[in-house]
């Protein structure tokens, strides 16, 4: 992260969105929206002292997943890069009601701006690279047989990261969100939205066989004499050393057991989970007090909307579409824009790591070139035979027709006189066509697929 | 522009030629109007196959090619470099599918070759329309952007940066590392994620 | 009358279909062979936009006896 940060030819918008994007390969204009922190980062040494003194201190702390409380003033997380804080608009005081304003008359370097507001700026770059992650289904609205998220020690498995990160709300050890009792029985539920058609998605999430893995084994090492139950599907070890892996969190004293879940209902202060071992074929009923739900991933929310406004397609469940399952993997169908990590599918960090270097080599790979050579099967303008009527402007997808005036001599005593003609941008174009046949004057043309050569082929095959 | 027509028949060892005649569909598109040459050949994308159009282009001053192969999907730009290395526009050639979409999919021969026979004839008619095409270059801003400063969003943008050019990393979160700072250890060798 | 099946007639089918989509699928046809009447005869388009309602009407004054565009 901090290479990231240092490194002279890396210029990091934190805290910011891309809006909108223009442009073709080589030459994009994208609009990037630098939200509102009401801190000026230039000014601001990351001291701290405003939000040791910020009031608002009784609100959830995202990053902690809810499982502790933040300032309104806040850093993301105490190694956060860079090193500032911003204000929670939402939850400001002084930006609510106008009073309060502790922070700015503490701060030493005077950073605090209340009239901060959202800025946006035009950067010129000639290649994207997508690489906007993941979230985890909303299993709470999903599972029912779970209870919807109302029963405070059924988590999910990032809370269970911040409980064993030394980093996190319980500074590492492992303790029931309800009392905070360290749990003895930790029971694992795998493919919860993952693998189901019914509820969740169809596809395989493929990470949480391995982090499970390591929770139980966390369990086995943090808490002594506890045990841990993985309820599952199917065991997928596919990677480098990872079924050696899973193989540790067996020896370590994991229990696998192969069954689904049915029921998670509380009784006294534990949790009841209703369940089958189909490799007994016998049903059971299982105590346990933490259960942890390797919840499935989805695309980032709004990465949708940043697909379409760049202007490539998604598959059936939002992830990024790659141009070719196997020959294509980081390409997207927009020249120029490249994937890497969890936007194009759920991945784990050594698949993640490798796609995003694939995806670097493609973008050096164009930049290596001064120029590049563009596709000449375009369409082109006769303007001697286009009135200038325009149909063709709207329809064009990639907006590459542009209407110009021309100047023409005239003749029979008329003077010089101008009228409009249709251009094509031969660069944004991407040969399409559709406006060949919308052009009721027939000066448009595909070259390469011109209006002569198809019905060539179309008498030919129809002799 | 004149009309000399090549035709190069391509059987892929057996995969056209086991249900396609490819020697009866280069006779037949031999006498079609305009053709001035055509043969066979085992694999036309090997370099013996792209080595006799080359010598076929120059030796029979062709002004038009066609390859009956696979899918255009497949070879069309290895073929186009092949037209071209012979001295003609890349673009005054067209590929004919013979492959995926006749002798993979028909398994009579008889029907299969007088398809094959229909296509050439249509890829002579069309490359008979075909015009030199010319190649254009766009200039490349040598800047990259890359949205996400999660752990393969980071990685990009180190790698490209090591080599030389700049990078705007752009995250929505006030810092990056993404979910990666949420995670305690990572398997398989259980280090720090941050 | 009857129809003798080894000689009976086939519609020539005239099959305009997208580079990126159709063509690309007739070829994924081929290569799992799968098998379809020999009469279909397809012709590459850079994508449907490009389809003139003129070409259908060629095609079938010409003597097709079916179009199928797909994109």
């Amino acid at each position: 992260m901090v290479a990231v940060a240092q490194h002279p030819n890396i210029e990091l918008m934190t805290y910011s969105e891309v809006v909108k994007v223009t442009g073709y390969i080589g030459n994009f204009t994208a609009t990037i929206k630098k939200k509102a922190k009401y801190v000026d980062w230039d000014l601001c040494t990351g001291c701290g002292t405003c939000w040791e003194k910020c009031p608002s201190k009784k609100i959830k702390d995202e990053f902690e997943l809810d499982m502790s409380n933040r300032t309104s003033i806040h850093k993301l997380f105490p190694q956060a890069v860079p090193g500032k804080p911003r204000i929670d608009a939402a939850n400001c005081t002084k930006l609510i009601s106008g009073k309060c304003g502790i922070c700015e008359k503490l701060c030493p370097t005077k950073a605090i701006r209340f009239d901060d507001q959202d800025e946006l700026v035009d950067v010129e770059v000639g290649a994207m690279v997508m690489a906007t992650g993941y979230d985890l289904i909303d299993w709470e609205n999903r599972y029912g047989e779970y209870g919807y998220g109302k029963y405070p020690d059924v988590i999910t498995s990032l809370q269970f990261e911040r409980l064993v990160s030394a980093g996190g709300p319980t500074t590492g050890r492992i303790k029931r969100p309800s009392d905070g009792k360290e749990p003895k029985k930790v029971a694992f539920i795998k493919c919860v939205g993952s693998r189901d058609d019914s509820k969740g998605k169809s596809y395989c999430s493929r990470a949480c066989c391995m982090y499970t893995a390591k929770h139980a084994y966390q369990v086995k090492d943090k808490i002594p004499g506890s045990e841990a139950y993985v309820f599952y599907m199917d065991v997928r070890t596919g990677g480098k050393n990872y079924e050696e892996f899973y193989q540790r969190a067996l020896n370590a004293g994991a229990k696998y057991i192969r069954g689904r879940v049915s029921k998670i209902y509380p009784r006294g202060d534990k949790l009841i989970l209703k369940s089958e071992d189909t490799l007994l074929g016998r049903p059971m009923e299982f105590e346990a007090d933490l259960v942890v739900l390797a919840t499935a991933m989805v695309p980032a929310q709004n990465s949708l909307q940043l697909a379409k406004m760049i202007g490539f397609s998604v598959d059936k469940d939002g992830w990024y579409q790659e141009a070719h399952p196997k020959l294509q993997p980081v390409e997207t169908f927009a020249a120029g824009v490249y994937l890497a990590g969890t936007c194009q599918g759920p991945k784990d960090i050594p698949d993640s790591v490798a796609q995003a270097s694939a995806a670097a080599v493609k973008v050096c790979g164009l930049f290596s070139k001064t120029r590049m050579a563009v596709e000449p099967m375009t369409s082109e303008v006769d303007i001697s035979k286009c009135s200038g009527c325009q149909l063709c402007v709207p329809i064009c997808p990639y907006n590459a027709i542009s209407i110009k005036e021309i100047e023409e001599r005239g003749g029979h005593g008329h003077g010089p006189f101008k009228r409009q003609v249709a251009e094509v941008n031969s660069s944004l174009c991407q040969g399409c066509g559709a406006c060949v046949p919308a052009c009721r004057s027939a000066a448009l043309n595909l070259k390469g697929y011109t209006d002569e050569q198809l019905v060539a082929e179309v008498d030919a095959l129809c002799l | 522009m004149k009309k000399r027509v090549g035709v190069f028949v391509c059987q892929c060892g057996t995969n056209i030629e086991a249900s396609v005649d490819t020697e009866k569909v280069a006779e037949y598109a031999g006498n079609l109007p305009g053709v001035v040459y055509s043969t066979t050949y085992k694999y036309m994308c090997s370099d013996p196959g792209q080595e006799m159009i080359r010598n076929a282009v120059k030796e029979q001053q062709l002004e038009q090619v066609v390859v009956a192969s696979c899918s255009p999907r497949m070879h069309e730009n290895t073929f186009r470099r092949a037209v071209q290395a012979g001295g003609l526009n890349g673009y005054m050639f067209e590929m004919v599918n013979i492959r995926e979409q006749d002798s993979w999919v028909h398994h009579d021969r008889g029907e299969a070759t007088r398809k094959a026979m229909e296509l050439v004839r249509m890829g002579v008619m069309k490359v008979l329309k075909n015009k030199p095409l010319q190649i254009s270059t766009i200039p490349i801003t040598k800047k990259a952007l890359v949205v996400g400063g999660g752990i393969a969003g980071m990685q990009t943008a180190l790698d490209i940066a090591e080599a030389g050019y700049p990078v705007i990393l752009v995250e929505k979160e006030a810092s990056i590392g993404g979910k990666m700072t949420q995670i305690d250890k990572t398997f398989p060798t259980m280090d720090c994620a941050a | 009358m009857s129809i003798n099946e080894a000689t009976s007639w086939q519609p020539k089918i005239i099959v305009f279909a997208c580079n990126w989509c159709s063509y690309a699928a007739a070829d994924l046809a081929g290569l799992n062979h799968l098998d379809y009447p020999a009469e279909v005869r397809i012709i590459r388009t850079p994508c449907s936009g490009r389809m003139d309602p003129l070409l259908v009407m060629r095609a079938l004054s010409r003597g097709a006896d079916g179009v199928l565009l797909s994109g």
